[in-house]
């Protein structure tokens, strides 16, 4: 089904937290203030990497108006964090491995006196050599970035023989991608209001993708249990994954507590491209081989990853990319090798994707040489290779089995964008348009092996409430409205029947994180489980009140409703105040994994194929995208909006990473520093039409309900263009974003009159 | 905690002067410690990335009075410094029928909220703004306020001497003048019966679609007349940190020509001798050579091939 709002009908709703937003009355987390607030601010490092000598903080201490300044000493539990590795410093003691490392923090009275004492604080360093690529890194007598060297992580999968059977092979295509160090860019950068209670209660009101684990994180750094943290965490202003880890959360709880009042700290841009995650630049050298036939025989790829100072989860990024890095294709003769570096370039990490854009860009891109090196249609090879229904998934491990690879595959190649491909004329004799198409299938969930909590709860609220509670984040993808579609279209809620709660470590539920295109299926599975238990409790009580029986009794719009006819027995609220006991119900379950005991391996898959239509201006080797086409098959579409703009959202990443965005470093120092140098897509670049299909259909028995769709947007148009630059230019690309400079042609009716 | 009171240096002091003289007496008693300020918006950019310290007094001209009227007087369109760029774009009709490339120039800079306090007297100040190329095709004149009253100069001259010699100390920039079109021996409307065909183009060159710097810049105007030969031609080019130029070289051959294969070669060749772009890291000087001479080219080639026939408006190119 074409997925807009005409196809959508009455379940094209407004989003509950939407005209708030719309209107900028919304007021977000780093948008709070307190009365005899302080203001905080980090100190962070002056080199990319350099040996602390001393830090003196007399001078800083001495300002009026300062309340604290903080270094490593002053920290009660352990000087680290990490989601997966706490191997990065809250504050430096001795070493400094990127320029956005935080060696003291200050609370004072004004942002004027913070940054004065900022500047007062005294740092000795003794620089050292910058470690600024992986490949340096790897060298022999390098410097060392950690104590077991500079290899974070490798990996390794291999089937067959794939180096002797090249040999076999009729073509053989090699090749070498690099892609960039693209930044998440949300609108809110980090930030955030901390207070304690004057009884050693912390409360930390600050945007994350998981509170429960900053919660755990900030417990061991404070040396404080738990429960005596109290982090609210939603809404968000865009994360995208960046702030999935603790970012200033640590800063603003030291200074909280060890002044007794009120802080806040919020980055400003240029702080958030210093000191925050960007996504791993991958170089990934691949070399594949087909049989006469176009059979792929053999797929031999080294990934390197640049995962800059710290680990945080760039060794899980890296297990994604080598599984994505085969592809939805059957290989029999693979052979990966991936390895994770650190250097002193910021710090790599989560990102939308999660490793899938860079390996996916650079499969699809054999794909396309393979199609044009034995002159065969390349969608066609595509097809010959595809993992249909029944086959394992990439490293051949056991998954959730559908028909999307070919669902989406065949809606690409029926669609007339693909099909007349060849017929559009250009304007001007310098203005090229083609066609270009991508396939990918991406893996949902943490993987096999990792923590991946799943759950909820819904109960009766005092007042009459229907609650919702889960422990996911409204990062702007839409849960709220998702999760309250879905509870209306299942049990027959009105909207205003409904309270959410989300974001509150005291009261939610433990349901994992909001990451890995994971939420909206597990509130989707939650709500299936506790449907039955749910509806039977409030019906059981109805049938108490009214003397009717169960089976005569329906949940429905403000109350429970008489099954025949039109009569309403009783308001949820009535329900809630005859009810002695609180009317609840919770599951608790992991999010499906798969049978295969390998680190981080992929169950439940989301499939997509996108066509981009592109214009290339020979005059100025720019690219313009002027239309996609998504064939998305990820089950039922849960919230038609949420779907569609994750899709849209998705594609604009995609659009940035393959045509414009790159945090490019030089020596450990970020060349572009804010938004105007760092160029995101903006809506001009991404006004060409998008039509997104979303192929709902499921095998019958299917129990997983909608998939992830989070990420799959995100992933799929670069190589979609860089298909299509090809077929216009006649020119590959193995290197995004983009370079102008390469796809320039001098005009053809003046090329005879230059020399050269 | 301490007791050391921090002096909060770090704002400083704005002057709200009422007339240019007030204000150019105040940049004088100042000097260096004092900056003037219209709408500030490249100036904030330029203290967030450290370019430039905040100073410790800001002079703000928002007080001045007319120097924010777009007026027609005698043979001159006048712009006041102080016009927003979207003021601008909102009296398109009046400056479209004498510097079309300007409009098109200027609704191509930054974006819709910034164009409305960015002013063009601070894009042409910038010695880099965007709107620069275009106003040179129309021989923009500067009107300066300093100790002598008001003084006249060319955009072009102040362009070559401020590289020269720097910035423009205490002078304070209060109008651009452009000629009228119709004054102009060229143009079409004076002669009913002339076949003269006129054409008004600019084209910017970003790293994507719109809010982006520019990388180059290219405008050019000019006529043909009846046996299509170019007259009057103006090509000026620009973009990034490139100080913005005409191509006079390039003027002088295409003029009294008839564009051909060979012409817009020997053109293109010209473009890439005299055209001096600076480059980044984002874009190589080659890069910006090459695309100036290729906008130029096949606009010439548009223009002489008659697929710009017909068509008055400057057209923009976001690509």
């Amino acid at each position: 089904m074409l997925l807009n709002r005409e196809t959508s009908g009455g379940r094209w709703r407004i989003r509950p937290d939407g005209p708030a937003k719309v209107s900028g009355g919304l007021a977000y987390l780093t948008d709070m203030t307190m009365s005899g607030m302080l203001h905080g601010f980090v100190l962070r490092s002056e080199h990319p990497h350099a040996r602390i000598i001393s830090i003196n903080t007399d001078e800083a201490k001495q300002i009026s108006g300062v309340h604290a300044v903080l270094t490593h000493l002053d920290i009660p539990g352990f000087n680290g964090f990490g989601i997966a590795n706490p191997d990065q410093p809250v504050l430096c003691s001795d070493t400094v491995r990127y320029i956005g490392d935080a060696v003291a923090c200050v609370a004072a009275d004004s942002p004027e006196i913070a940054r004065a004492a900022l500047k007062a604080i005294k740092v000795q360093y003794e620089p050292l050599p910058v470690v600024d690529s992986p490949e340096a890194a790897l060298k022999s007598g390098a410097p060392k970035l950690h104590p077991n060297g500079n290899v974070l992580h490798t990996t390794a999968y291999s089937k067959g023989d794939a180096e002797g059977s090249f040999a076999e092979c009729a073509s053989i295509v090699e090749e070498t991608y690099d892609t960039p160090r693209q930044m998440h860019a949300y609108m809110e950068t980090e930030g955030g209001l901390f207070l304690t209670d004057g009884e050693g209660r912390l409360t930390v009101y600050s945007p994350t993708q998981h509170g429960l684990k900053d919660r755990m994180q900030l417990a061991l750094i404070l040396d404080m249990p738990e429960s005596d943290i109290h982090v609210l965490s939603s809404p968000i202003g865009g994360s995208f994954g960046g702030k999935d880890e603790l970012n200033v959360q640590p800063y603003g709880a030291l200074l909280a507590i060890q002044t007794g009042r009120p802080v806040k700290i919020h980055n400003s841009r240029w702080e958030s491209v210093r000191a925050g995650l960007k996504k791993h630049p991958m170089r990934i050298a691949m070399k594949t081989g087909i049989d006469e036939s176009g059979r792929l025989i053999a797929h031999q790829v080294s990934i390197i990853a640049d995962t800059g100072a710290y680990s945080t989860l760039g060794a899980e990024v890296l297990n994604f990319a080598t599984e994505h890095v085969i592809g939805p294709y059957r290989i029999d003769n693979v052979d990966v090798k991936g390895v994770s570096v650190f250097t002193n370039n910021g710090v790599s990490g989560e990102f939308r994707g999660f490793g899938g854009s860079q390996t996916i860009f650079a499969m699809e891109g054999q794909m396309d040489r393979l199609a044009a090196a034995v002159g065969m249609d390349p969608w066609e090879l595509r097809r010959i290779n595809l993992r249909m229904t029944g086959d394992p998934g990439p490293f051949g491990q056991a998954i959730a089995q559908t028909d999307g690879a070919l669902q989406v595959w065949e809606a690409v190649r029926k669609h007339p964008l693909w099909t007349e491909r060849r017929s559009t004329a250009p304007q001007a004799p310098w203005l090229k348009e083609a066609v270009g198409a991508a396939i990918a299938m991406h893996g949902a969930g943490l993987g096999y092996g990792m923590p991946d909590t799943a759950g909820g709860r819904l109960r009766l609220a005092a007042d009459g409430k229907i609650e919702a509670l889960f422990g996911y984040e409204e990062v702007g993808q839409g849960l709220i409205a998702s999760l309250s579609q879905m509870l209306i279209e299942r049990f027959g809620f009105a909207e205003e029947d409904l309270r959410i709660i989300i974001g509150d470590s005291d009261v939610v539920p433990d349901s994992g994180s909001t990451t890995a295109s994971r939420a909206t299926s597990m509130m989707w599975q939650t709500l299936q489980r506790l449907e039955a238990p749910f509806a039977a409790k409030l019906l059981r009580r109805a049938s108490q009140l009214s003397g009717l029986r169960e089976e005569e009794l329906r949940l429905g719009e403000g109350g429970i409703w008489r099954q025949e006819g039109s009569e309403r027995i009783a308001r949820y609220e009535e329900l809630a105040r005859a009810s002695a006991e609180e009317l609840s119900c919770d599951t608790t379950f992991l999010y499906p994994a798969t049978s295969m005991k390998r680190i981080g391996a992929h169950f439940i898959y989301t499939y997509s194929a996108a066509i981009a239509r592109i214009e290339l201006n020979t005059l100025t080797g720019r690219v313009k995208v002027l239309q996609q086409y998504h064939a998305v098959a990820a089950g039922p579409v849960a919230n038609p909006q949420g779907y569609l703009g994750q899709i849209e959202g998705g594609s604009s990443m995609s659009v940035g990473f393959a045509l414009t965005e790159d945090a490019m470093m030089e020596k450990g120092l970020y060349a572009a520093r804010n938004l105007d140098t760092y160029l995101v897509p903006s809506i001009r670049d991404m006004s060409g039409g998008i039509e997104v299909e979303a192929i709902e259909e499921l095998p019958e028995g299917d129990e997983y309900g909608p998939r992830g769709v989070g990420e799959i947007g995100s992933v799929i148009v670069a190589p979609a263009i860089a298909a299509a630059i090809r077929e216009a230019s006649g020119k590959w690309v193995a290197q995004l974003p983009v370079r102008p400079e390469e796809l320039q042609q001098t005009p053809p009716f003046i090329a005879k009159a230059v020399n050269g | 905690m301490g007791e050391h009171a921090v002096e909060n240096t770090e704002w400083p002091i704005v002057l709200h002067p009422e007339l240019p003289s007030e204000a150019w007496s105040m940049k004088e008693r100042y000097g260096s410690e004092a900056v003037y300020a219209a709408g500030a918006t490249l100036l904030r950019t330029q203290w967030e990335s450290g370019a430039a310290i905040l100073p410790s007094y800001l002079i703000d001209l928002g007080s001045l009075p007319d120097i924010r009227e777009i007026r027609v007087e005698d043979d001159w369109l006048v712009i006041g410094a102080l016009a927003s760029l979207s003021s601008i774009l909102g009296n398109r009709s009046l400056i479209e029928r004498h510097c079309p490339a300007v409009v098109t120039a200027i609704r191509n800079i930054a974006a819709p909220s910034i164009r409305n306090l960015a002013t063009i007297g601070g894009n042409v100040l910038s010695g880099v703004g965007d709107s620069i190329p275009a106003l040179l095709l129309y021989d923009a004149v500067l009107v300066w306020q300093d100790s002598q009253g008001e003084q006249e100069q060319e955009l072009g001259d102040w362009l070559l001497r401020k590289s020269v010699h720097g910035a423009a100390g205490s002078r304070l920039l209060l109008r651009i003048r452009l000629p009228l079109l119709q004054s102009s021996p060229s143009n079409v409307g004076n002669d009913p019966n002339s076949s003269l065909r006129r054409f008004d183009r600019f084209h910017k060159v970003g790293r994507r679609e719109a809010f982006t710097a520019s990388l180059v810049t290219v405008a050019a105007c000019g006529s043909f007349d009846h046996e299509g030969k170019l007259a009057d031609v103006r090509i000026a080019a620009g973009g990034g940190q490139s100080v913005p130029s005409r191509l006079r070289e390039a003027e002088r051959k295409l003029t009294g020509k008839i564009i051909g294969e060979s012409l817009l070669g020997e053109l293109y060749d010209d473009i890439i001798c005299y055209y001096e772009p600076q480059g980044d890291l984002f874009a190589s000087a080659a890069y910006r050579k090459k695309t100036a001479a290729n906008l130029i080219v096949a606009e010439l080639w548009q223009q002489g091939s008659g697929a710009g026939r017909g068509d008055g408006d400057a057209v923009e190119s976001g690509n």
